[in-house]
């Protein structure tokens, strides 16, 4: 037994496999531009954190805070993690988003840093509180477009191949 | 006309070889997303998935239970393997086709317009059944 393909019809079974794969991206973009309410979220336990940590806590009841912090978002992880519906083949992924994971917490940690020394230099009162506002909102105001950065070159990575194969 | 080697007889259907290579881009995939994408009925998804299965091209696990109960779907490295190789094997009888097999509309490689009408123009290519 034999299955005749000629060119054509193998031409478009390569149109065909990067039709199911285009959904994928969809999926993937449409996560990223939805997860606005994830990224809030994140924000909204970093500024409760970093506005308790600024108060003159003990070590243990820091230790405590900080427990309970990464207890938050490890839940949080897992609860995104279940909602998901596929999850992209690490092979697809582009240095683009490990960068702007690494860029997010580069720039988090240095806004939290230096919001935290300007407080003191300039002895601002309430000062816990500024330097958790300042730190959440650079994070809300940077992760969006470095995630919408991360996810856009996916596409073109991921479907070169085939357009390669089949739009000669 | 011998067949390029890597041609899979058993993801060549339309149907299989568009799941497979959906999920050749992910790690794993839910089976309403896979049903949603492709459009497929769920009884028919099932039956080419279990296809695939038995082949040990994919595992299906499901997970929790009750109304929580999800089914996730994996291409195994074995259907790994076979799907990279009869991606080659298709595009290895597109270029062995020679100009006469890339037609005149396909000028821009982003534009992915449907192909006219097989007019026979290229290699007849003959995949042997048995894998």
């Amino acid at each position: 037994m034999s299955t005749p393909v000629n060119a054509e019809q193998a031409w478009q079974d390569l149109q065909r496999i990067r039709v199911p794969q285009e959904r994928v991206y969809d999926e993937i973009e449409r996560c990223a531009e939805s997860d606005a309410g994830a990224t809030y979220t994140t924000a909204g336990i970093m500024w409760v954190f970093l506005a308790v940590s600024g108060l003159d806590l003990p070590g243990w009841a820091f230790g405590l805070v900080l427990a309970a912090y990464v207890a938050v978002l490890g839940s949080l992880a897992v609860i995104y993690n279940r909602r998901t519906r596929m999850r992209l083949h690490r092979s697809r992924h582009s240095w683009r988003s490990v960068a702007a994971f690494f860029a997010g917490m580069a720039v988090t940690a240095v806004t939290i840093l230096a919001s935290g020394l300007l407080v003191d230099r300039l002895a601002l009162p309430y000062g816990s509180l500024i330097r958790a506002t300042v730190s959440a909102g650079a994070f809300v105001l940077f992760i969006g477009p470095a995630n919408r950065w991360a996810v856009g070159s996916l596409r073109d990575r991921g479907t070169s191949d085939l357009r390669k194969g089949a739009g000669r | 006309m011998s067949t390029p080697s890597g041609f899979d007889e058993l993801i060549h259907p339309a149907t299989r070889l568009s799941v497979v290579a959906l999920l050749a881009a992910t790690e794993w995939a839910d089976f309403p997303f896979l049903r949603d994408s492709l459009s497929l009925s769920d009884s028919a998804l099932s039956k080419q998935l279990h296809t695939l299965e038995e082949a040990e091209y994919l595992e299906i696990r499901k997970e929790g239970g009750g109304r929580k109960r999800r089914t996730k779907v994996r291409l195994t490295s074995r259907g790994r393997s076979a799907f990279e190789g009869h991606v080659a094997a298709l595009r290895a009888i597109v270029e062995g086709a020679g100009p006469a097999a890339a037609p005149a509309h396909r000028t821009e490689s982003r534009a992915w317009p449907e192909p006219a009408a097989a007019t026979g123009a290229g290699q007849q290519q003959h995949a042997e059944a048995g894998r």
